[in-house]
């Protein structure tokens, strides 16, 4: 195909005169036979069929996407002469409200799969490191390279050397679970992303011991009044933001909170305009209201939180029979039971409370082993603290919300009901992030919406449910060496420990000396490293081989040393699912797949196959059978879908041949079902929508968290040293002496960094990354529309072109998240350049239920706090 | 006139500025030599300059005596140079010629001063007007409208390029293809009409903001929303051309005061919404306020059922 050029495009001519009056036939008309009236009717429509012969195909497979947008959408590719031409949305879930689901970006996956992004055969690095120089190798040489580098690491050092990085495997579980086996199997360590991601909301296992759960889609549809909070779902939940105008429509009020006047607030019944990294006074606040105006569910707090539980004024721990009694335990707490006049045993059998009446105000006096001491329910010591410390007006100070604002939205969130927070990664990547939820989730825990259709908090950030649990068997059959990757990053790069630590509460790997090799796939860990400078500075060098497995060559493929064709997702089976919907559906090949490519799942079974012989051969015994035990529960996709499938309760039963039909919707816990979708569809009734916690709201069964109830309060000494046992609002940090907080969100055009560089999508934006800014900052800076400008702190500077938008809030500068390396500059950092790495210590302490576990619990590797400047290039 | 007429209502209240409608468009129609630079169907951010570049300023349409006007004709830089990248230039690869404008070059920008900024999308196909100005302005009457639902189209064959349809049209929807040297548009994606599937930027619209059907469906979306609730009102009805695209006119976010204090009043001025639809999108929005009220008393409103409706199209 021709290219189109500007000199065409010169020939289509400028400006011609307007406003000449045709009211005659022009001369060329001569030559035509004549339409009467092309009005009425037209003798020559022959032609019509160029464009009907446009719209066929041999054959439609319906596939998806794993790019970790919490889309999890269906897909129909036409294929026409054995090319993937187009695809359009499969429109075909059982729930007709959940049709059509996919973006824009979606619809373009096909300029991937054929685009020069494209990775063609393995490549190995010729040139420095992200220098472009490739050699093309063959597969067996490349599996040659890295079984020899993975054996010889192993042998001089030990697999705790080898860091294996892939994220979100329920958007491709079969893809992910391969590498995870074989660090399994292998003591590789494996590398978390959920919360290095910032994705993970550390909130929700501090206070609900989960580490996220939120409702599918269709229940903002049943909701009355929903606030986003830092979810900017119009552009970044594309498929599911439908809802929320439809819930409009339905009668609920949406109240937006964000910094910046975005596309979501454009959908809003009222706006706040909050300063940014504000949002936990403001929760505060409407939660000192609600509790000052007597608008909290006062029964519901009894029986579901810890608020009645007793806390010594001495200690300020909780009172514990180990207090109470020689020998007690350390889990049993009190309250205060108003009808015994005394401190009862919360039970740990159910939360149902029978006849007690337990005391939310007060201090009461209780005889320990060491005394008498006087106790405070937390309820007391929190509306205490709201009190002193966060009233509207207080907060008013702060967040630049009017207090008659914050009274108004507290009344109104306390009083209709269902009521929902919407939280999104506005305000979850702040460093302070677990304080925001925790006054975010304050506001649905006091008035009693958390566990109730239409209520809650629901948190979407990263596509972490993986809803056929037997999976995880399948991905770890021995004791992994899991890591939190913020922590690998963080220490390995700036070459220092952190309290967790050392004190043992946070593995880190290797236990001595530096990581070795990298194997990355189905991710962009460089890209996206926040301390992204630092990283490519200082951890890169430490890594001797690093091997990524992609099709597309993107920032870490082009600073690896080895790069895998990977089939795209028009070329593989596979699993997805997502929160937003509660549907399990498949990736299945429409087109083999191009070039030399191989399913991921396919590259690490050969390159297993490779190692476990090459270790044979050197006599490596833990090694010899690996390839053996890697294929136990199957050597195909399919076959490993199927055995999980099978081995669950809440999956058994389903097949993989349905599966790749249409999606399937799955049982959710161990007494779901399905959910109640009989009946006439449309938004008349709630269809049995899931929401969670049921279990525990309405079935009383304990939360897992320490003290069995939804925990407010965390009386670990860290929390207790830095004042966060209850939430409480900080300011955002101050590292970097400069005016401008830097926002980095997640946008309407890429998801993290896929489709960043695609080209229709670039011509949709301005052909390369931007810096959006308020005009009152760019004219203070001198700066004009498409200017060039540098943003830059102390950890780097990065080159790109100014955007101005009176939308953005003055003071703040908007970089959307994910712009690949090597779309800036020479002399340009990344998006990520400004931004360093920051671990914040009450998230590696281990206490009760928040003890490290992949994904789950661990420092989050925030983005914000982050202050710049810009000037003019 | 033709016997039956094909109509699309456009929800400006739902819309996403997602462009997913754009892009199934271009999947569809638009991937030819010629057409690099084209979005038959465009979505741009009202207020500004659109696609392309000040297309309202460039004159078309009929003038008071039903005269057909040849406005201006669009350049090269009005749509925006589709840049290519040089992928042998890795690691570093940049957009040529160096951006200046594009198709969507205005997103999210808009008026007004924080934070009380507004704007909203306007998502545009082909209007398939019942008069359509580039049909009249064509010399070799080349472009007809057909006679079975009204959609108005270039014959391929018959087309020579002159380009009296593009300066004609005065929403700019003609866009003139180099390579063919012919004018080309939106075909209301009839091979899929006539299949009885939707046009593609009406089944994919991700956010569900797009109705299709006949105008004298009495049943369908359509008809009830422009017809029987009167809250789809065509774009520029001054043009004179008699569009077939309506849309529900958008409710504005309400003003705050500069700590959030909320002051009633939309922020999107009544004025602007009436120089783009016209002077009855007053009581348009006065009809979708006293629904979405009705709704959150709890009542039922059929307006409402049919705008939140699984069932958005019948051809
Ligand atoms: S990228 Fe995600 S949201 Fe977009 S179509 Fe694909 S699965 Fe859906
Ligand atoms: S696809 Fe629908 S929601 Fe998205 S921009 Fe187009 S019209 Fe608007």
């Amino acid at each position: 195909m021709r290219k189109f050029t500007r000199r065409d495009f010169l020939k289509m001519g400028g400006l011609a005169s307007a406003g000449v009056l045709v009211s005659q036939r022009l001369p060329a008309l001569q030559m035509l036979q004549a339409v009467e009236d092309p009005l009425k009717s037209y003798p020559y429509r022959g032609w019509e069929d160029l464009y009907r012969k446009e719209w066929r195909w041999d054959k439609v497979v319906r596939t998806t996407h794993s790019v970790n947008c919490t889309g999890s959408c269906g897909w129909n590719v036409q294929v026409r002469d054995g090319i993937a031409i187009r695809s359009e949305q499969s429109a075909d879930f059982p729930d007709p409200e959940y049709n059509p689901r996919g973006c824009q970006k979606g619809a373009s996956y096909e300029r991937y799969v054929y685009g020069p992004q494209r990775v063609k055969y393995p490549l190995q690095r010729v040139g420095e490191r992200g220098e472009g120089k490739w050699k093309r190798i063959s597969w067996e040489e490349a599996y040659d390279i890295i079984a020899e580098k993975f054996l010889e690491v192993a042998q001089k050092h030990g697999t705790d050397h080898v860091f294996l990085f892939s994220v979100i495997p329920a958007m491709s579980p079969l893809s992910a679970g391969a590498g995870y086996r074989f660090g399994s199997l292998t003591g590789c360590v494996v590398g978390s992303f959920y919360d290095w991601y910032s994705d993970l909301p550390p909130g929700e296992p501090m206070t609900w011991g989960y580490q996220t759960e939120s409702c599918e889609a269709w229940d903002w549809a049943n909701s009355r009044y929903i606030i986003l909070w830092g979810a900017n779902a119009v552009e970044s939940r594309i498929p599911d933001a439908h809802f929320l105008t439809e819930a409009r429509y339905l009668g609920a009020k949406i109240v937006t909170i964000f910094p910046d006047y975005n596309p979501t607030s454009l959908k809003a019944d009222q706006y706040l305009p909050i300063r940014e990294g504000t949002d936990a006074a403001l929760g505060l606040a409407m939660a000192q209201h609600i509790i000052a105006r007597g608008l909290y569910d006062r029964a519901y707090l009894q029986e579901q939180t810890d608020l009645p539980l007793l806390v010594r004024t001495d200690t300020r721990k909780f009172l514990r029979q180990a207090d109470l009694e020689p020998g007690g335990r350390d889990d049993v707490f009190y309250y205060w039971d108003q009808k015994a006049g005394q401190a009862v045993a919360a039970g740990k059998q159910n939360l149902a409370l029978g006849p007690a009446d337990p005391a939310l105000e007060g201090r009461f006096r209780v005889q320990t082993a060491g005394g008498e001491v006087e106790v405070q329910p937390v309820w007391a010591l929190l509306a205490e603290k709201l009190n002193r410390e966060c009233t509207p007006e207080i907060a008013a100070g702060i967040t630049g919300i009017a207090a008659s604002v914050i009274r108004q939205v507290a009344e109104e969130f306390a009083t209709t009901k269902p009521a929902m927070i919407i939280e999104g990664a506005g305000t979850n990547h702040w460093y302070h992030n677990d304080l925001i939820n925790r006054a975010q989730m304050l506001l649905p825990i006091l008035t009693g919406n958390v566990g109730k259709n239409g209520g809650g908090f629901n948190h979407y950030v990263g596509q972490e449910a993986l809803k056929v649990p037997s999976l995880n068997q399948w991905f770890w059959p021995e004791k992994t060496r899991w890591q939190n990757t913020t922590l690998w990053t963080y220490c390995h790069t700036f070459g220092r420990r952190t309290r967790g630590v050392e004190e043992g509460w946070m593995p880190l790997y290797p236990k001595e000396g530096d990581p070795k090799m990298m194997i990355v796939w189905r991710a962009n860990y460089l890209n996206q490293a926040k301390g992204h400078e630092a990283v490519l500075a200082n951890l890169w060098p430490k890594l001797e081989l690093i091997v990524d497995f992609n099709y597309r060559l993107d920032t870490t493929a082009l600073y690896a040393d080895l790069v895998l064709p990977a089939a795209s997702f028009f070329e593989k089976f596979d699993l997805s699912t997502t929160d937003l919907h509660e549907y399990i559906h498949s990736f299945n090949a429409a087109i083999d797949p191009l070039w030399e490519s191989k399913p991921d799942f396919y590259i690490w079974k050969e390159l297993i196959q490779v190692i476990t012989r090459k270790a044979r051969q050197k006599g490596m015994a833990d090694f010899a059978n690996l390839y053996e035990r890697w294929a136990e529960m199957g050597e195909t996709p399919e076959a490993v879908a199927q055995w999980a499938l099978d081995n669950h309760p809440w999956t058994k039963g389903y097949t993989v041949e349905e599966i790749k039909k249409h999606p399937v919707r799955l049982k959710r816990g161990p007494n779901a079902t399905a959910g109640d979708r009989s009946g006439e569809a449309g938004f008349t009734r709630n269809r049995g929508a899931f929401t969670p916690f049921k279990e525990h709201v309405e079935g009383k069964e304990h939360w897992p968290t320490l003290t069995g109830r939804q925990q407010l309060y965390l009386d670990h000494d860290v929390f207790l040293a830095e004042g966060e046992e209850l939430p409480v609002y900080k300011p955002p940090l101050e590292l970097e002496k400069h005016p401008l907080h830097y926002l980095t969100p997640h946008g309407r055009w890429s998801v993290h960094s896929t489709w960043r560089d695609l080209d229709w999508m670039l011509q949709l934006q301005r052909g390369g990354p931007i810096l959006e800014l308020n005009p009152q900052d760019a004219a203070a800076r001198d700066i004009a529309d498409n200017d060039e400008v540098i943003l830059f702190n102390e950890h780097g500077e990065t080159r790109l072109r100014a955007k101005l938008a009176p939308r953005v809030r003055p003071g703040t500068v908007i970089v959307y998240h994910g712009w690949e390396r090597y779309l800036f500059d020479r002399d340009s950092g990344n998006w990520q350049a400004p931004v360093t790495i920051k671990v914040k210590p009450t998230q590696e302490v281990e206490y009760g239920h928040l003890k490290f576990r992949l994904n789950y619990w661990g420092p989050t590797g925030t983005n914000r706090d982050t202050r710049v400047d810009v000037r003019k290039a | 006139m033709s016997q039956r007429q094909l109509a699309m209502v456009i929800d400006i209240n739902k819309c996403l500025g997602c462009q997913t409608c754009t892009i199934a468009d271009k999947n569809m129609w638009l991937r030819g030599p010629g057409q690099e630079y084209m979005c038959w169907n465009s979505v741009e951010t009202r207020p500004g300059d659109g696609y392309p570049r000040r297309w309202e300023k460039m004159g078309g349409g009929f003038d008071a005596n039903g005269e057909v006007q040849l406005g201006d004709l669009p350049g090269v830089e009005d749509y925006g140079v589709p840049w290519e990248w040089d992928w042998e230039k890795l690691p570093h690869i940049f957009p040529r010629p160096q951006p200046s404008w594009g198709p969507n070059w205005q997103e999210d920008v808009g008026e007004g001063e924080y934070p009380n900024t507004w704007y909203f999308y306007l998502p545009r196909p082909c209007n398939h007007c019942n008069k359509p100005a580039c049909l009249a302005a064509c010399p070799r009457q080349a472009i007809y409208k057909r006679e079975e639902d009204g959609i108005v189209l270039i014959d391929q064959e018959r087309c020579r390029g002159y380009r009296y349809c593009v300066r004609a049209c005065p929403y700019k929807k003609p866009y003139y293809n180099v390579q063919t040297n012919k004018a080309e548009k939106c075909i209301f994606c009839f091979p899929r009409v006539e299949k009885g599937v939707p046009p593609a930027c009406v089944a994919q619209c991700a956010g569900r903001i797009r109705f299709f059907g006949f105008m004298d469906d009495t049943e369908g979306p359509v008809y009830k929303l422009v017809k029987k609730f009167k809250v789809a009102v065509p774009l520029h009805p001054e043009y004179g051309t008699e569009p077939n695209v309506y849309y529900v006119p958008p409710i504005s976010t309400p003003r705050v005061g500069n700590n959030g204090e909320p002051q009633g009043q939309g922020r999107i001025p009544l004025a602007y919404l009436e120089s783009l639809f016209g002077p009855s999108v007053r009581q348009v929005l006065d009809t979708l306020r006293q629904e979405i009220a009705r709704a959150r008393r709890g009542e039922t409103s059929e307006l409402i059922q049919t705008l939140v409706s699984n069932q958005r199209w019948r051809v």
